[in-house]
């Protein structure tokens, strides 16, 4: 095991080295700063806001004028008011140009109709906004009630002042901010798949290039596969720290911290979740990247990598799920199931840990059957990858590969 | 000291490529490996160092197993293979300190051999822009420059052009020089009689011909006399009952049943005034032989 510091050195310098590597870190760093940077691209090119425009034409002045009102209360509108009476072609040509959407008022008898006019209905799913009804209606009561000459009193009295609050009677309930648990899912299911792939690609390119032999006479099996996998590794952790360093420093200085403490609550990053949400990453990434050597090992040529590798990618993507449904039904029973299982506790358990819903003694078990798995894993790995390096023809399935592994024992 | 194969036996599922090999190399030099294509050179090589195991039998280096803890050799495996996207310094230092080098040692020995394979101009280039005989040379470069006591090359010269070819043989004959355990295998057998004292033959994975090169030749009888004269002696020849099969400009190949016959044609020609520049009973050829132990 002497020389598994030379085998991973070699390797990081090795994958350092492709164009392929430095290209997609620089392309993922790009979106991540170009990410941060949306409001301030927007403003770039005129939009001063995310807001919808919406025009509100009001010919007979039902509102008073009050509607400018609704442009202080964030609604996420922002709100053109007209009581020029529009015909519909006019109408339609500012829909399709400037304005988001349109909204007519008119009346009739005791009714009051509002025409909601958009391009096209599907981004609302074929209806009209209920922030945009509610606020239009209650504005409208508003204004009726001022001109019955009610004391503001007598108005703080018929209109409900609720004090809302949201009281749990579980106390395990899940906690955690959705937009941090989907990052932390992601960023997972990117660092632990997409580097562990690379585990197979660079064993497949070893063979097809010849060197393999050599390579065997120079150092045994296990360095080799173990070496691979500890080099791919730190170069992927490399490249994770590196995103969350950009991500951190856009996020500092070219987002808004109002906008930025709103979408991120950066309170339920605990060191506790840090911490675990690292070990997870390194025994998932281990356990993945040893299948990934093992499927490498049954082939000799490139184009067969990716038809070995479909069934620890699908293995991945039922892991994936599993914590992605953890996260959206967390009081599902579901969940103890997708901390245990090794497929998928290293995606699921850093975001029941975020969420609360993980106890200490289903860690330490999720961990202990993670680690035996990858153990178990390696051996198999090894195994397999000693017996079928000088497999330099058809692709073997697995059933063959671990037949020819036992075969050599 | 030597390798000592007791007994050796492979099987690939049902398949026996190597049957009952014993193969004793007890002095440095070296030694062929022949046979024809899947005669069980390669997978012999390959479970002399280990890399695939043996089904049965013993191989040892001075008693002991044959594993990178117990020998320092070298492998010049048949499929060449480099990392092409790599610089020719970086894959040979990667190897050295595979091998056990340390820094210093491994860059002076990377310094000597390229540049007595006359390759330090590569020194920083990629390996896939090399042509496949200076790849030949960075493997074999790989396998001698740990100094290993058994270097063990397997096809050395195929795919060489002669320059290189001769390089690669001046080293070997170095090599020899410094007493190392050579082990060759290889289909030229013109470089086999150059290089090989001993060797074994196989042909489907059983042994048809071992021994000392020289002894084997000697225990075959002359059928042949070549002989260089500077006039015509077809008559001669056929007087003498003999057939000729070549002649080309007074240099002929005369084929003999004993070499009585042969003696008898040289004091024919003796008792003639014709110039006789070479008179030699040919021993079969090692191609000869081969072809004759593998039935081609």
């Amino acid at each position: 095991m002497k020389n598994l510091g030379i085998v991973t050195g070699f390797t990081i310098k090795e994958m350092l080295r492709r164009k392929s590597f430095i290209f997609s870190t620089l392309v993922l760093l790009i979106i991540i700063v170009l990410a941060f940077n949306i409001p301030n691209i927007m403003s770039m090119f005129g939009t001063d806001s995310l807001d919808e425009k919406v025009l509100v034409i009001d010919p007979e002045n039902l509102f008073d004028g009050q509607v400018e009102y609704l442009n202080n209360m964030e609604l996420g509108y922002t709100f053109e008011i007209t009581t020029e009476n529009l015909s519909q072609e006019q109408i339609k040509q500012k829909v399709e140009n400037d304005i988001d959407a349109c909204i007519k008022f008119t009346k009739n008898d005791n009714t009051v109709k509002m025409e909601y006019i958009v391009e096209s209905a599907s981004m609302n799913f074929g209806s009209v906004p209920q922030t945009l009804i509610a606020s239009f209606t209650n504005l409208y009561s508003n204004v009726q009630i001022s001109k019955l000459n009610i004391t503001p009193e007598e108005i703080a009295a018929i209109e409900p002042q609720f004090d809302v609050e949201l009281i749990e009677t579980d106390e395990n309930a899940a906690k955690g901010n959705v937009a941090i648990m989907m990052i932390i899912s992601l960023v997972l299911f990117y660092a632990i798949f997409f580097c562990a792939q690379q585990v197979s690609v660079s064993i497949t390119t070893e063979k097809t290039s010849k060197i393999i032999e050599t390579l065997v006479t120079s150092t045994d099996s296990k360095t080799i596969v173990l070496g691979k996998t500890l080099g791919i590794g730190i170069v992927g952790l490399v490249q994770i720290i590196l995103m969350i360093v950009v991500a951190g420093i856009s996020a500092k200085f070219c987002m808004d911290p109002e906008l930025l403490n709103s979408i991120f609550d950066l309170s339920s990053i605990t060191p506790k979740l840090v911490i675990l949400t690292l070990v997870y990453f390194c025994f998932g990434y281990a356990l993945y990247s040893l299948g990934f050597a093992l499927t490498g090992s049954t082939v000799s040529k490139p184009e067969d990598v990716q038809y070995a590798n479909g069934p620890i990618n699908f293995i991945a993507v039922i892991g994936f799920y599993l914590a992605y449904f953890s996260m959206m039904n967390p009081s599902s029973n579901m969940n103890q199931i997708s901390g245990i299982v090794p497929i998928s506790s290293p995606f699921s358990m850093p975001l029941r840990i975020m969420m609360g819903t993980a106890t200490n003694s289903e860690i330490v078990t999720s961990l202990i059957v993670l680690i035996v798995t990858t153990i178990l894993l390696a051996v198999i790995a090894i195994k397999v990858y000693s017996s079928t390096i000088l497999n330099t023809g058809a692709r073997l399935s697995l059933k063959d590969a671990i037949k020819m592994a036992k075969e050599n024992k | 000291m030597g390798l000592e194969l007791k007994d050796v036996c492979k099987n690939f599922g049902t398949k026996e490529a190597v049957k009952h090999l014993n193969i004793t190399i007890d002095k440095p030099g070296v030694y062929g490996l022949l046979g024809t294509n899947g005669a069980g050179k390669t997978t012999t090589i390959r479970m002399i160092l280990g890399i695939i195991k043996k089904t049965s039998g013993t191989i040892s280096w001075n008693g002991k197993e044959v594993k990178r803890e117990n020998v320092n050799f070298g492998y010049m495996p048949e499929e060449r293979g480099v990392y092409p996207k790599t610089k020719i310094y970086d894959q040979l230092m990667y190897f050295a300190r595979l091998k056990g080098m340390k820094q210093k040692e491994a860059n002076e020995a990377i310094d000597y051999w390229l540049k007595r394979l006359d390759m330090e101009e590569y020194r920083d280039m990629l390996a896939e822009k090399l042509s496949k005989g200076n790849q030949q040379k960075i493997q074999f470069i790989i396998s001698v420059m740990n100094d290993p006591e058994l270097i063990v090359l397997d096809e050395p010269f195929s795919g060489l052009d002669p320059v290189n070819t001769e390089t690669l043989k001046k080293v070997m004959k170095e090599l020899i020089k410094e007493n190392k355990y050579i082990i060759m295998s290889s289909h030229q057998m013109a470089s086999v009689e150059e290089f090989c004292t001993d060797l074994t033959i196989l042909n489907r994975g059983t042994t048809v011909l071992q021994g000392n090169l020289a002894k084997i030749k000697n225990g075959y009888p002359s059928e042949k006399i070549e002989i260089i004269t500077v006039e015509n002696i077809d008559n001669i020849i056929k007087q003498a009952g003999l057939e000729i099969i070549e002649n080309t400009d007074n240099h002929y190949l005369v084929k003999i049943k004993k070499e009585k016959q042969g003696e008898e044609l040289f004091k024919k020609l003796a008792e003639t005034n014709i110039r006789v520049i070479k008179f030699e009973f040919k021993k079969p050829t090692l191609n000869e032989i081969f072809i004759e132990k593998v039935g081609a």
